[in-house]
């Protein structure tokens, strides 16, 4: 009877403990395997790959010797079939790339309040002229990083693999030409487990 | 013998108590329906025609802020949406039920077709994690098990519902014209690749799911081809459509698309995919050539203007009583089916220009009765073999009160199984029964069209951009007609 008791005292215990939800912090580089979907270990390993190899590229280290050239920011164009928040990978690249201390970069989402900002302190009479800052001195983006992300995605009986392919490149934009590109493949495979609640 | 009819009984109850979770079990989803589909009949909607004017493109930064963020879409013409009703809280009180995918895709319709766009797109996502959550389900699952046992003592209405192919892919496409009314490009491309997709997959399980079934009823000796008479409805229904999921209209649909962004490529391949599927439709033909001349550089002026065409609703599943024979006689159930006479005629829309010259005259491209029953048909093998079990089941339920609870026990039981006998009739019922679509061509600038149909007339005024894309969508639904015209496509993705 003892024995009866305690068992049902433990079930209880589990049914009741599994019941609570909890939260909890976590590990912001941890593996994450929810599911197949675009998630924060993709774009991870996408700029990690991309940067690493952009820095480490015999041109490129010879370019930003002595200098730091200025890099604008293009969409990446995204030809998945996923909603991807594309800004959010190259986001991730340009800090880094500046952190690295090789390149400098010119926001293109911003240019429309940079010359509210410049109106303001040239045209509104408050801003003593002397620290205004004056039309015409930006720096001109000497590359442009632009670039691709496409998936092919199989789904047959229990299997889902997804194949994402990440190309970056980065154009001279007086020359034309592309100074460097990579691409990072990821593939995730999910296989349906056989039993489940 | 006590024992197992009491665990009969406490089963019957379980069964009762877990039911709940299904809204269909002993209401059928017709009568359901009914109440939105009267809603829409006669509120009004911010989008109707006179409203329905040309949306100006958004500014190119807005554009671009708009697609970058890709899960939000922030309109740029957002009108005073019109307010939910009761009935949208219904739908939403529902749709995180045990058949919530059903309710959300209906939830979605509702909204997108009553102008709130931001609503329907959420329901559609919400649906579409449904989907993802049924792909990624384990393989043989407890709950699934509950609930196919709780239908065997019930109906089938009792197993959680499953979208299918034919729905989903409506989703996707629907769910594409949300992204699009928004002018997001980027994000209507997304979806309508996710469509393509969906069409893909279809086509490669079907084949084996439909012989695994086959399998099945021959291991559980159910002889599907006794029943054949029983179905010539359904058969009929179905006509000519050559599987459940291949749907002309999102091809068509995405092909316009990626043409008016000058991927030619993927256009050639949609459109080809669409003239598959309608081998005689000239106007398939010409648009195969017509892209195929312009990869070769050829792009003649002027804008195209495509009209995109749902006409009424579907018709929902009907209920007959299919006699069942099992080892101690035949047993009754109640079966669905698709009848003949509730499916409506398609009937086109046509386009005059305002001195009354005729532009363009819509085709069907999808027959949306015509897939559902397709669809029921392919899953006929399964139910059979159900409703054989379940049969057997109800008549041993049946004797065992006969034996153990006297005359009360029995009549009970009786009622029980005569209550509990519901066809599964769930399927989505806010889609169109036809979905339709022509083209044509206009010289650049503001062009009034008149889109004429049986549910009613509509003159617009719509923007017409060289070499870009206007899209009109039209919905007729009973005794009215709701257009909304979709920002201009024009340049590179």
């Amino acid at each position: 009877m003892q024995r009866v008791l305690s068992m049902m005292m433990l079930g209880a215990a589990l049914v009741l403990s599994g019941c609570a939800s909890k939260v909890d912090y976590g590990d912001a580089q941890g593996r994450e395997t929810v599911n197949t979907d675009f998630g924060s270990t993709d774009l991870q390993m996408i700029a990690a790959k991309m940067v690493d190899d952009m820095l480490v590229f015999p041109p490129i280290v010879q370019l930003t010797q002595n200098r730091r050239p200025v890099v604008f920011v293009d969409s990446i164009k995204n030809k998945t079939t996923e909603h991807v928040d594309t800004e959010s990978i190259t986001d991730t690249i340009q800090s880094k790339l500046l952190n690295s201390g090789k390149f400098r970069f010119v926001d293109m989402t911003k240019v429309e309040s940079v010359r509210q900002q410049l109106d303001y302190q040239s045209e509104s009479g408050l801003v003593d002229p002397n620290t205004a800052a004056q039309m015409g001195r930006q720096i001109g983006a000497e590359f442009m990083m632009y670039g691709n992300f496409s998936s092919i995605v199989k789904r047959e009986g229990s299997t889902k693999d997804v194949y994402y392919k990440f190309t970056l490149k980065l154009m001279n934009i007086q020359t034309g030409i592309i100074e460097w590109a990579n691409e990072k493949e990821i593939r995730k495979t999910k296989t349906k487990s056989l039993f489940g609640l | 013998m006590d024992g197992m009819s009491k665990a009969c009984l406490t089963l019957m109850c379980v069964a009762l108590l877990t039911g709940c979770a299904s809204r269909s079990l002993f209401v059928s989803y017709p009568s359901q329906a009914a109440k939105w589909k009267a809603e829409l009949a006669m509120a009004p909607v911010a989008v109707t025609p006179p409203e329905a004017g040309p949306q100006d493109n958004p500014p190119p930064e807005e554009n671009a802020a708009s697609s970058a963020s890709g899960d939000s879409l922030v309109p740029a013409n957002l009108a005073a949406e019109p307010p939910a009703s009761p009935v949208i809280s219904k739908l939403e009180a529902a749709s995180s039920g045990a058949d919530g995918v059903l309710y959300l895709q209906e939830l979605g319709r509702v909204n997108q077709l009553q102008g709130r766009r931001e609503a329907s797109r959420q329901a559609f996502a919400g649906a579409v994690a449904a989907y993802d959550e049924e792909d990624a389900s384990a393989r043989i699952q407890v709950s699934s098990l509950a609930a196919t046992g709780t239908s065997m003592l019930t109906n089938d209405n009792a197993r959680a519902y499953i979208a299918p192919d034919y729905e989903r892919i409506f989703t996707r496409a629907y769910q594409a014209l949300n992204y699009w009314a928004a002018n997001d490009a980027t994000g209507t491309a997304v979806e309508l690749r996710a469509a393509a997709l969906e069409q893909q997959v279809a086509a490669n399980k079907r084949e084996k799911e439909i012989a695994k079934a086959e399998q099945e009823a021959e291991e559980n000796n159910v002889d599907v081809g006794q029943f054949d008479g029983y179905f010539e409805g359904l058969n009929a229904v179905a006509g000519d459509v050559k599987s459940s999921f291949q749907n002309a209209w999102t091809f068509y649909l995405s092909a316009l698309f990626w043409e008016a962004h000058g991927e030619y490529n993927d256009a050639l391949v949609d459109y080809k995919k669409a003239l598959e599927i309608h081998p005689d439709a000239d106007m398939l033909k010409e648009d195969v050539q017509r892209v195929s001349a312009a990869m070769n550089g050829k792009k003649p002026d002027g804008g195209m203007v495509a009209i995109l065409y749902e006409q009424g609703y579907v018709q929902p599943r009907a209920e007959f009583s299919l006699p069942i024979p099992t080892v101690h006689g035949f047993f009754s159930v109640a079966f669905p089916t698709y009848a003949l006479q509730d499916k409506p005629r398609p009937n086109s829309l046509r386009v005059l220009d305002t001195a009354m010259q005729p532009l363009g005259e819509t085709r069907v491209l999808a027959d949306v009765g015509g897939l559902a029953a397709k669809d029921l048909k392919e899953r006929l093998p399964g139910m059979l073999v159900r409703q054989t079990l379940r049969a057997t089941a109800k008549y041993n339920l049946q004797k065992e009160a006969n034996n153990n609870y006297g005359a009360l026990g029995a009549f009970a039981t009786q009622i029980y199984n005569l209550v509990s006998e519901q066809a599964d009739r769930r399927s989505w019922l806010s889609l169109p029964a036809y979905a339709q679509a022509t083209r044509f061509t206009l010289p650049q600038g503001e062009q009034t069209l008149i889109l004429s149909t049986p549910q009613g007339d509509a003159t617009l005024t719509v923007p017409v951009v060289n070499r870009g894309l206007t899209v009109i969508h039209a919905v007729a639904l009973p005794g009215r007609l709701i257009t909304r015209v979709l920002p201009v496509q024009e340049g590179p993705l």
